[in-house]
């Protein structure tokens, strides 16, 4: 009809109130349909929501059990009811990763990264991912995205942790100058009073031999209990490293001998009682004592030296001298008459270029026919801890 | 139980306008408001009042499709148990035996659930007047409840579609709108109720313009949009705001990537071609069987999905956990590449056995899973590509979307609204377009129009329409055999052009857009005897005459043309430069010029 030829509602109006009665009809047929829905929804919603959670409780249960195939089904039939709930991706996401299933976890991941990137657990995971399938980059990625993320429980703590999956994550695959900074600052941000995490961080200063750090945090500890095992087994150990054989002669001691006598001390404990043994510098030894060790370490050092010539096929006596070792080897020659045990008790003054002339001799070995075994690499540990000492 | 269709007798006023009386002080401050917002409503012109329908319409579709998902939702976890993986028995039984009670239901009790909602929604638009009964509302409410919650594999959305549709019709013909509003009021309801069912506004507006209306036609978007759109805020407010599905994020890397989505594209085009193929096969073998057979087709596709649901429960319902788990990247593309191929199987033997229900879901499961199973395998061999399993499965829904359903836009769009993704849109559309090619290529008459024509009807092809050339003035003007002539020009000239060109017509220009036709012969008449001033303004004329463009289609010219012989054809750039005339006798020539000569 044209607009020109109103009709006014009077005009109607039998149509008219036919329409008023279907409009009124729908608008309660609409407030009855809303109310039906509301009621099913809510219905429905508390019925989901309730499976929702018993499937988790049950995901949750099996995944204690180490049973992730069951936690797996759970999870998802979890997930059916509730497909936004971030916490049963994530559990879901856990759940894959620990069954191996690293690139079904990895998807939920970062899904879950995506909508919350800067959430540290999610990164943590990831990294873990990552870091079980061997993608360096991404581990240190995620790994840095979980040790400045957000955490909603105890962030410290778990800033801490993350930084510690980082550092055994980067040793474990033997890079130690990448996981020295880390190991430092994990470290750091140990808490003095934690003596769990620090013994944790004094065994990751170890693995990165950052010795000082580690026997300085050691040493925390002992103040504060000096027969903890463990931690007079780390400063043992850091000591030795650091050349410092009586201290750590000390620690040993104080270890019970079934500590000291297992393998990861055994060796360290026998080196530092043979380093000690051959040392001729130890303060309060008597000078006969001095010379004669001075003398056999010349007597041991030449042994080496014939023994390592045949093994690079270069012979001692060969003039000119060519090699490190046939250089030292000729030149003991002329100075065995200033160094007999005799002369080294009348005449101190020449212990200290004796024994230098000894650890001469080790070092050319080493670097010839590899590190010594024995007396022998006593010697050569005291002479890089006295080289270290005049340094 | 069908009811017949009400048609309204007496034509109903476009505007029904009138001064706005005063509220009378009695009988009380409430009826006076009453009767001054009804007057408001009431004074309204028709079409605006269609809109605030479409609102209403959209409410009640959004409010009837989260009932009819919670019912689905709630016959699943009664029927086959909460779980994923249910147990052996429900899952070989519950689907064989709910067969029967759908198939009885959908043969004695609803008889207009069968068969395609998208049909029966052009139908009522192009053969029955918009006239949908809303038996047809509850019946598929029901059966397809049962259907899909027993674990046919078919999906809720064209239940919905055909719901809204439903609804939108009732309220039309209860209202007493004019016929022409009634029968496009049934698409806006079809709008209403898909938005709904995908959470997805836009996809569904595109997909009932594009496979139901087939134009963009301005009567009636407002209205569907403004559908849509209501009814995906109440389902929201029920059902959360969340997409349908969650898709890790995804860039493309480079324009190398992209070679990766053709191949899908690819595909997916096979994929979709073998789906289109065996249905249209197969389903009128189906149609053929005794009718008593149809007691039991649905149970026996469900004895044989229950078959399949012992070992991969994935292929049953509509499988959108199972789709949302794919695009995790949960599947191997062995089992990817299965489940493909199971859904596409068990969504044939729900589909041809006659279970109500829609074709959508099991589309995006099929799309989802080959997309997933492309995209692993081409991951093996180049693990460069950027692009998530996620990301190529939701290319995949895509994909098969286009192929089988035959509509490009929709898919495309429908992959955005999905996800709430628009990393992905440039892959989308040239895996989608790859996929639409191959479908057509292979498979001439879409599947909508199949499935009409195996059922008797003769529905307009949306497809065809879309792609049918129209025919513009440019098709048949003529650039020669007209003469122009200035105002000033003395009529001597002019006759002796005009015998020089003895069938050319005399175009007289008075100024830039006022053009007169002169009578030929009045011209020659007056030349012998004229004087140099004579001019052709002296001579018979028709005018001033309307002026056409060469772009305008030949139909509009049409009505332009009225009873003129003939109509300028003016330059748009300047309406004073003639560039042709187009007479009746050459339109009618266009016109009898079918495409295939050209």
């Amino acid at each position: 009809m044209s607009a020109t030829n109103p009709v006014t509602v009077n005009e109607v109006s039998p149509r008219v109130l036919s329409r008023e009665l279907v409009l009124l009809l729908c608008v309660l047929a609409l407030v009855l349909m809303l109310a039906l829905t509301a009621l099913l929804s809510r219905l429905y919603h508390r019925k989901i929501h309730t499976l929702a959670d018993a499937m988790f409780a049950q995901g949750e249960a099996d995944e204690q059990a180490k049973n992730f195939n069951a936690a797996l089904t759970d999870y998802r039939n979890a997930l059916v009811y509730n497909p936004g709930n971030t916490r049963f991706q994530f559990h879901l996401a856990k759940a894959l990763a620990a069954a191996g299933r690293d690139e079904e976890a990895r998807s939920y991941l970062l899904n879950l990264l995506s909508e919350s990137p800067g959430s540290g657990e999610v990164n943590l995971e990831l990294a873990r991912v990552a870091a079980h399938i061997n993608s360096m980059a991404d581990a240190m990625r995620y790994y840095q995205g979980a040790i400045y993320g957000e955490w909603d429980r105890d962030p410290i703590g778990m800033r801490w942790q993350a930084r510690r999956e980082l550092c055994e994550f980067l040793l474990n695959r033997g890079a130690v100058k990448q996981a020295a900074p880390e190991v430092i600052a994990l470290a750091e941000n140990t808490p003095a009073d934690d003596p769990l995490r620090l013994k944790i961080s004094g065994q990751l200063l170890l693995r990165t031999q950052q010795w000082s750090r580690a026997q300085e945090l050691y040493q925390t500890l002992l103040a504060a209990n000096r027969n903890d095992e463990q931690s007079l087994a780390g400063a043992a150990q850091a000591t030795f490293e650091l050349g410092q054989y009586v201290t750590a002669m000390e620690y040993f001691d104080r270890l019970t001998r079934e500590r000291r006598e297992q393998p990861d001390l055994l060796n360290l404990y026998d080196m530092t009682g043979r380093v000690l043994a051959v040392d001729p510098f130890l303060s309060g030894l008597p000078a006969d004592v001095r010379s004669q060790r001075a003398a056999n370490a010349l007597s041991m050092a030449q042994t080496r030296a014939e023994a390592c010539a045949p093994q690079t096929g270069r012979p001692l006596d060969k003039t000119p001298p060519q090699t490190d070792l046939q250089r030292l080897y000729q030149q003991d020659k002329s100075l065995q008459q200033d160094w007999t045990q005799p002369n080294l008790q009348r005449f101190p003054d020449r212990l200290e270029a004796a024994m230098a002339y000894v650890f001469n001799v080790e070092n050319a070995a080493a670097l010839a026919c590899g590190e010594p075994q024995g007396d022998d690499r006593a010697l050569w540990l005291l002479g890089r801890s006295r080289s270290v000492v005049n340094r | 139980m069908s009811e017949a269709p009400v048609v309204p007798t007496t034509s109903v006023p476009d505007l029904i306008e009138a001064p706005i009386t005063e509220a009378p002080a009695e009988p009380g401050r409430l009826r006076a408001r009453w009767e001054s917002w009804m007057h408001a409503v009431f004074t309204l012109r028709e079409d605006r009042f269609f809109l605030l329908l479409a609102v209403l319409i959209g409410v009640f579709s959004g409010l009837a499709v989260v009932c009819f998902r919670l019912a689905i939702e709630w016959t699943q976890i009664t029927l086959l148990g909460p779980s994923l993986a249910p147990s052996f028995p429900r899952v070989v039984l519950t689907p064989a035996i709910a067969g029967i009670g759908v198939a009885l239901l959908a043969l004695r009790v609803f008889p207009r659930v069968r068969g395609s909602g998208v049909n029966q929604i052009k139908s009522a638009m192009y053969i029955s007047n918009g006239y949908v009964p809303f038996t047809t509302v509850i019946g598929k409410f029901i059966t397809c409840a049962l259907a899909i919650g027993s674990g046919q594999s078919l999906g809720p959305e064209d239940p919905s579609l055909q719901m809204g549709a439903g609804i939108a019709s009732l309220i039309g013909r209860s209202l007493r709108l004019s016929q022409e509003k009634v029968r496009l009021i049934a698409p806006v309801g079809a709008a209403a109720g898909l938005a709904a069912a995908f959470n997805a506004p836009i996809s569904a507006v595109l997909f009932v313009i594009e496979e139901v209306i087939g134009t963009w036609s301005a009567g009636v978007l407002g209205a569907i949009v403004l559908a849509a759109v209501s009814s995906v805020v109440t389902m929201r407010a029920f059902l959360g705001p969340d997409s349908l599905f969650r898709v890790p994020p995804f860039r493309l890397a480079g324009p190398g990537e992209i070679l990766a989505y053709v191949a899908l594209g690819v595909a997916g085009g096979a994929a979709s071609l073998l789906l289109l193929k065996w249905i249209v096969y197969a389903r009128p073998k189906m149609q053929a069987l005794p009718r008593w057979t149809q007691y039991f087709q649905p149970a026996a596709a469900g004895l044989l999905i229950g078959l399949i649901g012992i070992r991969f429960p994935q292929v049953m319902g509509a499988g959108y956990a199972i789709v949302d788990q794919a695009m995790h990247g949960q599947f191997v593309w062995q089992l990817l590449l299965l489940l493909a191929g199971l859904k596409l199987l068990a969504t044939g033997f729900s589909f041809l056995s006659g279970t109500p229900g829609g074709m959508f879901a099991p589309t995006l499961f099929i799309g989802a899973m080959l997309g997933g199973a492309v995209g692993s395998i081409e991951h093996h061999f180049f693990p460069g590509l950027t692009g998530t399993i996620g990301t190529f499965a939701l290319v995949g829904i895509g994909t098969l979307f286009a192929g089988f359903l035959r509509t490009p836009i929709t898919s495309v769009f429908l992959v955005i609204e999905l996800s709430g993704n628009y990393t992905a849109i440039l892959p989308v559309i040239i895996s989608t377009m790859i996929a639409y090619g191959i479908s057509r290529a292979y498979q001439k008459v879409p599947l909508f129009d199949v499935l009409a024509r195996q059922d008797g009807l003769v529905l307009p092809s949306i497809e065809e329409r879309r792609e049918m050339t129209s025919i513009v003035v440019e098709d048949a003007m003529r650039t020669d055999g007209v003469l122009v002539c200035e105002p000033g020009e003395p009529i001597v000239e002019v006759a002796r052009r005009a015998e020089v060109n003895p069938e050319a017509a005399l175009l007289l220009r008075m100024r830039p857009g006022e053009w007169w036709l002169l009578d030929r012969d009045d011209v020659l008449r007056l030349a012998p005897d004229a004087a140099r001033t004579t001019t052709p303004i002296h001579a018979k004329s028709k005018g001033p005459v309307p002026y056409l463009f060469r772009d305008q289609s030949l139909a509009e010219a049409l009505q332009v043309m009225d009873d003129w012989p003939a109509l300028p054809v003016a330059s748009r750039a300047d309406l004073g430069k003639l560039e042709g005339i187009l007479t009746l006798a050459a339109t009618l020539h266009a016109f009898r010029r079918t495409p295939k000569d050209d």
